[in-house]
Formats: C-alpha cells, structure tokens, sequence
C-alpha cells in the first residue's frame, strides 16, 4: 500500500498530511490488511492542562486517556524498557506491524482500554481491566506484566503489542498510535482490532447518562487529559 | 428417533385420522397429520439451532457473524430470556430481575437471525426436520442446546403425581421461570426450621449452585432473623469447586446457619411428609429446595442421541465427540452446552457462550468447504459466599488436549480467599457475557 492508497483507505485526507511524514512511512512500509485507521492527531495533557512530557510519565503506573472518542478509553503505561517492534498475526491471517514503544527509551505504550474479549471497559466507578506491573502478579493468573480483564481473565502481553497471552480474548487489544513532536505526545491512530462499534453497541443507556447523548459520547477529541487510573477509578478490581 | 407415529401419539393424538375428513371442522388430529411447513425450504444453508440459552443463543450470533448468509433459526419455548448465573445472588435481593432478564429481539434483529418463539414437538432426522405448533422446519445442520430436564424418576420411580407434588412443593430451580421465582418467594417467607437443599448426585448444572445458594439462604435468614438453619445434604465427600472458600464462607460468614452434611446420598424422598433419608442419616425439613438428578433436556432423547452405557442403558447425557460437538450418530448434528458428555467441562454458562463460538466455526467452516482444527473452550465461574458486605470467590479453568492419549485435562486456578474485588467482578462476568449474547 503506498501513501495515497493508505489516505483514500482512511478517508482522512487532511488529517493524514498534519502527520510526521517519517512516522508514517516507516509505519506504513509493513501494514498489509488494513489494520491502521488515523483519526484526529490529539495531544495529551495532564491534568492542570499543559502538554504531557516523557518524564511525567513514571515507570509502571497504569494512565488513562479517552481516544479517539470521548467515552472510549485508553492506558497509557512506561514499562521501563525498550519495547521494539512486532509483527501480529491474528487468527484471521491477517497481521500488522506495531512499531513498538516511544519516548528515548523506546518505554512507552499505549492500548485501548476495552478488553476485546466482551468490551468490558474503566469506567468511573470500576476496572476491572488493568496493567499489572512486574511487583503486582494477579492472584488467579499469578502473571505479572500485563494487563488483565477480571470477567474473564483475558490476558495481554503489552510488551508484545497486547497480543493475547492467555483466556477467552480472540484477537489483542487495539493499540494507539503515539507519535512524539518536540517533547509532546500525540495520538494519532488506532492499530488492529478496533471494539468501539460493539462498545457503543453495548453501552448506549451507560453511554447517555454519563455524557447526555451517545453522540457526545462519540465526539472526536483532539486533546486527551491524562490521569493515573487509580484516581480516575473508585475501585481498581484486580484478581 | 423420533417418527411421525410417536409425534402423534405426543401430542395426545390416539387415534391417526387420515385421508380427507366430511367433516367441516378439522379435527386435532388432522391438523396435526396436515402440518405444513413453517418455512419455505431451505434455499442454502440453514442452521436451526433448538434451545435459546447460553449456548444457543451464542451459535446463533457467531454462526452469523462467520457467514452472514447462512440462514440461522434460533427456536426457544420460553419468550424471554432469563439468567440461571447470578439468580443465586437474586434470591438474596442483591440484583433486580431486569438484571437477569433480557429480550430476545435485539440479538435476533441485529445479526439477522431468525427467532422463533415456539416449544419443539418432534424432530424427524432422516428428514431433516424439526416440528413446531406452527409446522415444520427443514434445516441442513441442526443443533440441539436444550440444556437440561430433572430426573424425578431417580427418586418416585413411576410415581409421576410424587414428582409433580414435589416439583410444585419444592422446586428445585436450577431452570429459569416459575420455579426460581417459586423459591425465593419461599426463602424469604420462611420463619423458623430447618431448609434443606440436596446437591445432585453426577453431573449436573452448574457444580457450585448448590453451595452459592445456600449462602444466599443462609443471607436472607440472617437479615430476617429466622431461627433456622439451612442444611445442605450433598452426595459428595466434600464441598467441589471451591471447596475452602466454601467452607470458609459456612463456618465464618454464616456460622450457626449453613450445616453442610457431605456422604449424603439420598436413599428416599418424602416430600408428603418432609423427611429425606440419606447415607448421613434421616433429616426432616420445614422447607427445602429438593433437586433431584440431572439429565440432557428433553430434545436430546427426542432426536435419540443419548450416550448409552456398557450395559446398553441411556447415561442420561449427550452422544457427541468431545472436540467437535457432533453427534456420534449424526454428522448433521451438533449437540452443545449442558448437555454435553464425555469432557471435564462443567455445565455452565460460560462454557455454553465458550462452546457456542467453536460449534458456530465449525459449521461455518463446513458450510464453507473448510476443514476448521477445533480449539478448546475455558470456563471462568465466580460464586457470591456473602452477602453483607458482598465477597465472591472464583475458579477458572483452561483445557489442554494430549493428542496422543486423546485426554482432555483442566488447568484450573482458583481464589478461595473471598473479597469484595471479586464480588464486583462477578457481576462483569455476567455483564459481559450478557453484551456477548445479546448487545
């Protein structure tokens, strides 16, 4: 697929052009199945409002972010080491190329919230999919270093693109394309298997009563407020 | 199998009227003789899927989603769904009925399945029909998810007013309608006494159930304030699955309350006089959620696919390959969910919505020409033990398949240690399994 063909492929014409031409290119060179979809290049901030940097973010803290709609949600996480690329084959035969973490040390990471097992999400009040850092082994799973959804113990490995490493989840989590410009990080896109259709799907009454309307709800965001998910969440579930 | 004949005589019909009747009015008999087809034939391929659970229901939507063009027809007898996981913790009032409750429209106008509310009479499998009220339906696959019956039998031989008064009495409530309802109304007007609930003996519906629900009693006789204790006579030599978390929720949360009796294997049923006599002794009963053998629902020994024994007697549970869910005498047919034999699977829910998705590849894959390497099903399966505050322990179980010994063997991982984390987790279990089938 060359340039052109990826913008047609993604109806974002104009978007695409805003984009980090050695980003995309380098992105693009190994992405076969259409797996890549950009939407609205945004840029996370941290709570007070000001641009988020690498070094805010610490090592194996679980963050939270809301892209690329306002109700669906992301983490972000610093796992402290060099995260390179990998190919992910899908059980489809489909595959993509994630281009593995950035930041200096190539560390940073970043996924889609919703597990893609049944679309259990964070939400305000509980979580019950969440990254378990290297010094936090789940009790049932006795895994450490990945992220897990206590309804079903789906596991994914975010080292590894969120490839599934374990229970009842088909294909991994969706990634979020992080793309860095002058100490500032924006998302740009979303690599693989999106859920947000079955996750609107599954959620119009929780959708409304949180943002008013579902349409709300489906806004695009150009900016993503980042918090650490223990403040964000009343009751991180972890099992 | 199921003929023409035994239909008939099914449908209370003694004598068989045919040819044309002089009578203006037709007879029971003659509309049963000129059913007609309830559908035209199949044009491609149609999948009729008997039984609106969770294994069912899964089928339906996933055979859908792999092929849009398959014709799928999902029948069920009953007009709303109603969930058997997390009633235990409705007896106690800790979730509405809408919470269990969800409608079959949704799943059925979204992925374009055809939903058929109607009970099936008859299946004919040298014709490759199954038979409504409304007529007949032709398919090329058929699967039978019916879950299961009771086998009152086990206890009243041929006594059947025996097992009606019991069934009415003391409802054993390990199926959706009037029977759970039935129950939690007796639970929360029980005043003083003792309650008995009596673990199956084999397999049954869901293993943990019993315990869960006696926890649940034990709950409301502790808001209540009932002098009474809830006694649970199981054939078993101890409590399985979740055995420590289960006893450690009797002897802590509900101490004075639960008495678990294990060897209680019951040797005689009185339901006239309230008195049970067990391997562990006689017990005599205010009330009691009796809860006889399990076996494969009704269709399974319509369709006459019921395993036998070494001694040619029907086991009570499916004839199907473990990995495949054919039926042994049948490559039409697919047989799946709790009716299944021959596996470490548990009856549950989670393994019906598990076992769905591979039984719906697997035909997809036939219906396309494909040969499709069957995978293995898991089972994750949360048990409420308190209900003020409210704790949940857990079991999950992945399989593994040795090619060699043809085995297939349980890895399970398990928290005893019950914890308000795991109660919240039991309702997303349901949540998101509920959004899988229905959303």
């Amino acid at each position: 697929m060359d340039r052109r063909d990826f913008i047609i492929t993604c109806g974002t014409v104009a978007l695409a052009s805003m984009l980090d031409a050695n980003f995309y290119s380098n992105l693009l060179a190994n992405q076969k199945d259409n797996m890549l979809k950009t939407y609205n290049k945004a840029i996370l901030v941290k709570e007070d409002g000001t641009p988020l940097k690498e070094a805010d973010i610490k090592p194996h803290v679980n963050y939270i972010f809301f892209y690329p709609y306002a109700a669906t949600p992301c983490y972000l996480i610093n796992l402290d080491q060099e995260i390179k690329p990998v190919e992910i084959k899908l059980k489809d035969g489909k595959s993509y190329t994630w281009p593995g973490g950035i930041g200096s040390k190539k560390s940073i990471v970043a996924y889609s919230a919703i597990c893609a097992h049944q679309w259990s999400y964070p939400t305000k009040e509980y979580s019950f999919i969440n990254y378990y850092p290297p010094d936090t082994p789940s009790e049932t799973t006795k895994k450490a270093g990945i992220i897990q959804c206590c309804a079903h113990l789906a596991l994914y490995d975010p080292k590894e693109g969120a490839k599934v490493i374990d229970g009842p989840a088909e294909v991994p989590l969706a990634s979020i394309l992080l793309q860095e410009e002058e100490g500032n990080i924006y998302a740009v896109g979303v690599l693989g298997v999106e859920q947000f259709t079955q996750f609107f799907d599954s959620y119009r009454a929780e959708l409304r009563q949180r943002y008013g309307t579902t349409a709300k709800a489906r806004e695009l965001v150009e900016k993503c407020t980042v918090m650490e998910v223990d403040k964000y969440v009343q009751a991180v579930v972890r099992c | 199998m199921f003929t023409r004949r035994d239909l008939l005589k099914s449908a209370g019909i003694g004598a068989i009227a045919l040819g044309v009747s002089s009578q203006p009015v037709f007879s029971a008999a003659e509309k049963v003789v000129k059913m007609e087809a309830m559908l035209p034939p199949p044009k491609g391929n149609r999948v009729v899927i008997c039984g609106g659970g969770w294994a069912g229901l899964t089928v339906a939507k996933y055979l859908k989603k792999e092929n849009p063009n398959i014709d799928v027809v999902l029948i069920e007898k009953r007009p709303n769904f109603i969930s058997c996981p997390i009633s235990n913790p409705w007896l106690a009032d800790l979730v509405s009925l809408d919470f269990l409750s969800h409608d079959y429209n949704q799943p059925a106008a979204k992925y374009g399945y055809r939903f058929i509310n109607a009970a099936v009479i008859g299946i004919e499998r040298d014709k490759k029909r199954v038979y409504t009220p409304h007529g007949f339906i032709e398919y090329n696959y058929l699967v039978l998810a019916p879950g299961i019956r009771y086998n009152y039998a086990a206890w009243f031989k041929e006594d059947k007013e025996m097992a009606r008064f019991t069934r009415m009495n003391f409802p054993a409530a390990f199926i959706p309608g009037s029977e759970l309802l039935a129950l939690k109304r007796k639970v929360h007007e029980f005043e003083e006494g003792d309650f008995i609930i009596t673990v199956p003996p084999g397999a049954y519906r869901c293993p943990p159930a019993p315990y869960e629900r006696a926890c649940m009693v034990a709950e409301v006789f502790k808001r209540n304030k009932v002098k009474g204790r809830v006694i649970v006579l199981d054939p078993k030599d101890d409590i399985a699955p979740k055995g420590p978390g289960f006893r450690a929720a009797f002897e802590q949360v509900y101490l004075g309350i639960i008495e678990y009796v294990p060897k209680a294997s019951i040797k005689e049923v009185d339901p006239v006089n309230k008195v049970i006599k067990t391997t562990a002794g006689d017990f005599k009963f205010v009330d009691a959620n009796l809860v006889p053998p399990h076996q494969a629902g009704a269709l399974l020994w319509m369709a006459d696919l019921i395993a036998k024994d070494k001694e040619g007697k029907p086991t009570g549970w499916a004839d199907q390959d473990p990995l495949t869910f054919q039926a042994k005498a049948d490559p039409n047919v697919f047989l799946v969910g709790d009716v299944i034999s021959g596996t470490p699977y548990p009856k549950s829910g989670h393994m019906g919505n598990s076992q769905g998705k591979i039984v719906a590849k697997i035909i997809a894959s036939r219906i396309a020409g494909k040969e499709y390497k069957p995978t293995l099903p898991d089972n994750t399966c949360y048990s409420m033990v308190n209900g003020s505050p409210q704790e949940a322990i857990v079991i999950n179980v992945n399989y593994e398949y040795n090619e060699k010994e043809k085995k297939i063997t349980p890895k399970p991982k398990v928290i005893n240690e019950r914890s308000e984390a795991l109660a919240k987790a039991t309702y997303e279990w349901a949540r998101a399994i509920y959004r899988d089938m229905f959303a």
